[in-house]
């Protein structure tokens, strides 16, 4: 019962990763239809905010040094926010409409991205102290939840209904889905397509920064570290369905889950084997993911 | 007997997209040789039905029935689209759908009958009648001076021609356009008609279209459908004298459902 | 000029093999070093890997992340051969320390040459078939067909990671001898011509084949099928078979370079089989000039070239910079890479100062 209880936390806790670097792609890959490959070195500027963010407390402001990571969560927004307006300006805004193209080219940023991590940060890999208030745990029937990954759930939550509430609820969300379901037609409606591309390209990532910033407290931040969350992610967002916020949440369960069931049993290399063998099976009935938006157009 | 004369039954064919239920219980016959019109107002289920004969679309359900000849009948429901093509049913799309990026010539030697499998692609040599039958039919649709040139740099209406000419090289039993005349003017799209006046001889012929002048001109039967229902079925003088078929297509209520 | 038009890819080709055929000429002259002529050697496995992406991705369109595996798995059949034959067929070192005590079946499927030569191909061809066959059958396409791949490399990867008394890990097969015997030092210089020459008539063999295939209607169903999918599934061409042919064909050619690689390099690593090293290759192709094959080859040479020479002492920080802003400025802005800008930028460029002036 407890190791039952233990996989189902360690399931919940890795979908919540999974989701939350996935919600940022949702939105660029899913909305605008931006294959970001740079998402993960966001991810990485995001952790590396909350390094320098903390370092910034421990030198100055010691008294208060537990409330760094909010202001690093702020920080790692907003940096992450500015990249990625500076990024579609540059170059997504040239690549609209040809989505492998904007694969490779944002995979030349992130080359660049993460030399310049290595030349700023050194290769090593750095740690970030957790505020004192997320150290240890809860302590139930013989199993450890640790507050760090308590806490990246509250996170994790807290983005989903941000996003939500951006995407379905505010006026921006309606002027971007305007965008991004005909432009042409939002345009003469007199929305600025421009600015809202950027802006929603932007908030993407953004999220990419906050994810960073909760997984800065489960290890060490080094230039590789958007790699590794980042093919997961690709793939619950793929698994789920382009274009739905509730299918990336499906996703990533599903992904975060089997992961964690699978690597109980084996290894958690064949674990990853077995997962990406669960997602083709899976497009095997849905090809377009499991929440579909039609199209009648032959070839788009 | 029946196969004789028909050579696709659409039997109760009905289609649910998401809750949206396109067509319901529709039946049609398409008589061999002869040149059948779907018409109706926008959102009828015209190109759905195009989509479900060549498979673009699954049906919810009933089912599509082919009879290349009078003694053999095939289930095209559940077929794949490229094998239904190989069975004789071709088509041509609403938006001009050419390789952009290939010649006009390479364009149709893609469209040539058999040869279809990877080997044949890669060790077949066009022979000098097939070539010959390319440049026929590349005559016939007055793009034979444009044969070098990438199908990409066409005008629409030649797109629109050189797709139809793709058609007739693959010499289909069943030819199904969608809007051929769109993008045309009067004078190409009577050209287009006396073309499929002159070929019904050897296939059939199925057509969505709006232009009326133009389903006048060349229209053996005509299928009006509405609001994913067959509503009537007859020659164009008939539908166009059925005040049912007037209300809805013609009259206020085609302007409502456009 | 028409003949130049028609037929200067293949005059580009030969030009480039018969530069390539004078180094050994030059090194025997004491022109340049060996190990220029075994990195030339290694930018011919190079530019064969190339133009089997360029059939799949420039051609058909479709891009595929994961060829380092492809290319991976041909070297490391070619080196659990080559490293056998170093032992004696016995087993090696890295396999006591993991914990085994006789050597594997699958090392034991390599030991013999055609078996090794056969499996190396094999195995490769098979796992993109599978793959391939059921990705394509359900018209998994576009960027969905990239992060499959890109995902199918990352797993692989992290198997040959963690089965190291297989694998040896993360330090891979090493201390190996090429197949002609030892290509190192002055006495071996026969040897090393021996295998370059070998690994250029492979290279122009797997251009003609290439050549072949992308000037009948295959290479336009090809072009087909990357503009209109599913017109080319309307004209009556099974689509998924022909993306299965080109996916596995592309493999094996990439398992192909991977074998005759490991000669040169004398090690196989698993980190020629990461995402990025797979991505690495997509940007020789399209530096290169994607869609076209002399494109591959000159990208293969171009940046790989460059690298050897910027990627030693005050460069080596600043080569990715280098590669990742010439990646994102060819994609944004020469999408025809080089040969694009040869015979298409340029000559515009050209006609339109002409008209002004």
């Amino acid at each position: 019962m407890d190791q039952v209880l233990s996989m189902l936390f360690n399931g919940l806790s890795s979908s919540s990763i999974i989701l939350l670097t996935s919600l940022g792609l949702a939105i660029t890959f899913g909305l605008m239809r931006v294959i970001n490959m740079a998402h993960g070195e966001f991810l990485m500027i995001g952790a590396y905010t909350t390094y320098c963010v903390q370092n910034f407390f421990k030198a100055y402001l010691p008294n208060v040094f537990d409330l760094y990571y909010f202001a690093a969560i702020a920080a790692a927004f907003a940096i992450t926010f500015a990249f990625g307006c500076v990024l579609e300006k540059l170059v997504i805004s040239r690549l609209y409409g040809r989505e492998i193209d904007s694969l490779l080219a944002t995979w030349g940023i992130s080359l660049i991205l993460q030399q310049a991590a290595r030349s700023i940060f050194g290769s090593q890999g750095v740690f970030v102290t957790s505020p004192s208030f997320l150290s240890g745990g809860i302590t139930l029937g013989g199993n450890t939840y640790s507050f760090n990954r308590l806490f990246i759930l509250l996170v994790v939550a807290f983005c989903l209904l941000l996003v939500w509430f951006i995407q379905y609820q505010s006026n921006f969300g309606r002027q971007m889905r305007a965008v991004m379901q005909n432009r042409p037609m939002a345009q003469c409606m007199g929305i600025n397509s421009r600015r809202v591309d950027c802006i929603t390209f932007g908030i993407g990532s953004g999220l990419a920064g906050i994810a960073g910033c909760s997984v800065a407290l489960l290890g060490s931040i080094d230039s590789t570290i958007g790699q590794s969350y980042i093919v997961n992610s690709f793939m619950a967002v793929v698994l789920g369905g382009v274009g739905k916020l509730l299918g990336t949440v499906f996703g990533s369960g599903i992904i975060g889950f089997f992961s964690i069931l699978f690597e109980n049993f084996t290894s958690s290399s064949i674990a990853k084997a077995i997962v990406l063998l669960i997602v083709i099976i899976f497009l095997q009935k849905k090809p377009q993911g499991l929440f579909v938006v039609r199209s009648r157009s032959l070839d788009e | 007997m029946e196969q004789r004369s028909t050579v696709l039954k659409i039997n109760k064919i009905g289609v649910n997209f998401d809750g949206f239920q396109a067509l319901t219980d529709v039946d049609i016959k398409v008589k061999r040789n002869t040149i059948h019109f779907f018409i109706g107002p926008n959102g009828a289920g015209k190109t759905t039905l195009l989509d479900i004969i060549c498979a673009k679309t699954k049906p919810t359900s009933g089912k599509v029935y082919y009879y290349p000849d009078s003694n053999h009948e095939i289930c095209l429901t559940g077929m794949r689209e490229y094998k239904i093509v190989g069975a004789g049913i071709g088509r041509k799309f609403q938006v001009p759908s050419v390789f952009v990026n290939l010649t006009v010539g390479e364009n149709m030697e893609l469209s040539l009958r058999g040869n279809k499998d990877i080997r044949g692609a890669i060790f077949h040599r066009m022979t000098q009648e097939e070539k010959d039958s390319i440049d026929a039919v590349l005559d016939r649709v007055g793009l034979l001076d444009k044969k070098d040139f990438k199908a990409g740099s066409l005008a629409h209406g030649q797109k629109q021609w050189l797709e139809i000419g793709m058609q007739l090289l693959q010499k289909p039993k069943i030819i199904m356009l969608d809007e051929p005349a769109a993008g045309m003017g009067k004078p190409e799209t009577f050209k287009t008609g006396e073309i499929l006046k002159d070929i019904k001889k050897e296939c059939t012929i199925i057509v969505v279209e709006h232009d009326m002048d133009f389903v006048k001109q060349v229209a053996d039967t005509v299928t009006v459908l509405h609001e994913g229902k067959v509503l009537m079925e007859g020659t164009v003088t008939e539908c166009l004298a059925d005040p049912t078929v007037q209300a809805v297509y013609l009259g206020r209520g085609g302007e409502r459902n456009a | 000029m028409n003949f130049i038009k028609k037929h200067g890819q293949n005059v580009c080709f030969a030009v480039i093999v018969l530069v390539l055929a004078l180094m050994p000429l030059l090194l025997t002259a004491g022109v340049i070093k060996s190990t220029m002529v075994i990195f030339l050697g290694k930018c011919i496995c190079f530019a064969i890997v190339a133009i089997g992406l360029d059939l799949i991705w420039g051609y058909t369109g479709i891009l595929s992340l994961g060829h380092g595996l492809f290319f991976a798995l041909g070297a490391y059949g070619m080196g659990m051969y080559l490293k056998l034959q170093a032992t004696n067929g016995n087993i090696t070192d890295f396999m006591k320390t993991g914990g085994l005590t006789e050597l594997p079946r699958i090392w034991q499927a390599f030991e013999p040459l055609p078996m090794a030569l056969v499996l190396l191909v094999l195995i490769p061809a098979l796992l993109a078939g599978i793959i391939g066959f059921f990705i394509f059958r359900n018209r998994v396409k576009g960027v969905y067909f990239s992060i499959i791949s890109q995902a199918l490399t990352w797993a692989a990867y992290s198997i040959f990671i963690a089965m190291s008394p297989y694998t040896n890990g993360n330090v891979g097969i090493t201390e190996i001898d090429p197949i002609v015997g030892s290509i190192r030092g002055a006495k071996h210089i026969g040897n090393l011509y021996l295998l370059f020459y070998a690994a250029l008539a492979i290279m122009i063999l797997i251009y003609a084949v290439a050549y072949f295939l992308v000037k009948s209607k295959f290479g336009r169903l090809l072009i087909a099928i990357r503009d209109g999918e599913n017109r080319t599934y309307f004209s009556g061409y099974c689509v998924s078979d022909y993306k299965n042919f080109i996916y596995v064909l592309s493999a094996i050619i990439a398992a192909i370079a991977g074998a005759l690689f490991v000669n040169f390099n004398g090690s196989i690593t698993p980190s020629q089989m990461t995402i990025s090293y797979s991505i690495t290759m997509i940007i020789w192709v399209a530096v290169g000039g994607r869609g076209t094959l002399i494109g591959a080859v000159i990208g293969a040479f171009v940046i790989n070239l460059c690298e050897y020479n910027l990627s030693s002492g005050a460069f080596v920080d600043i080569w990715q910079y280098i590669i990742g802003a010439i990646f994102c400025i060819t994609i944004l802005f020469f999408k025809g890479g080089i040969v694009g800008i040869v015979t298409e930028q340029l000559p515009a460029l050209l006609h339109r100062r002409k008209e002004n002036s």
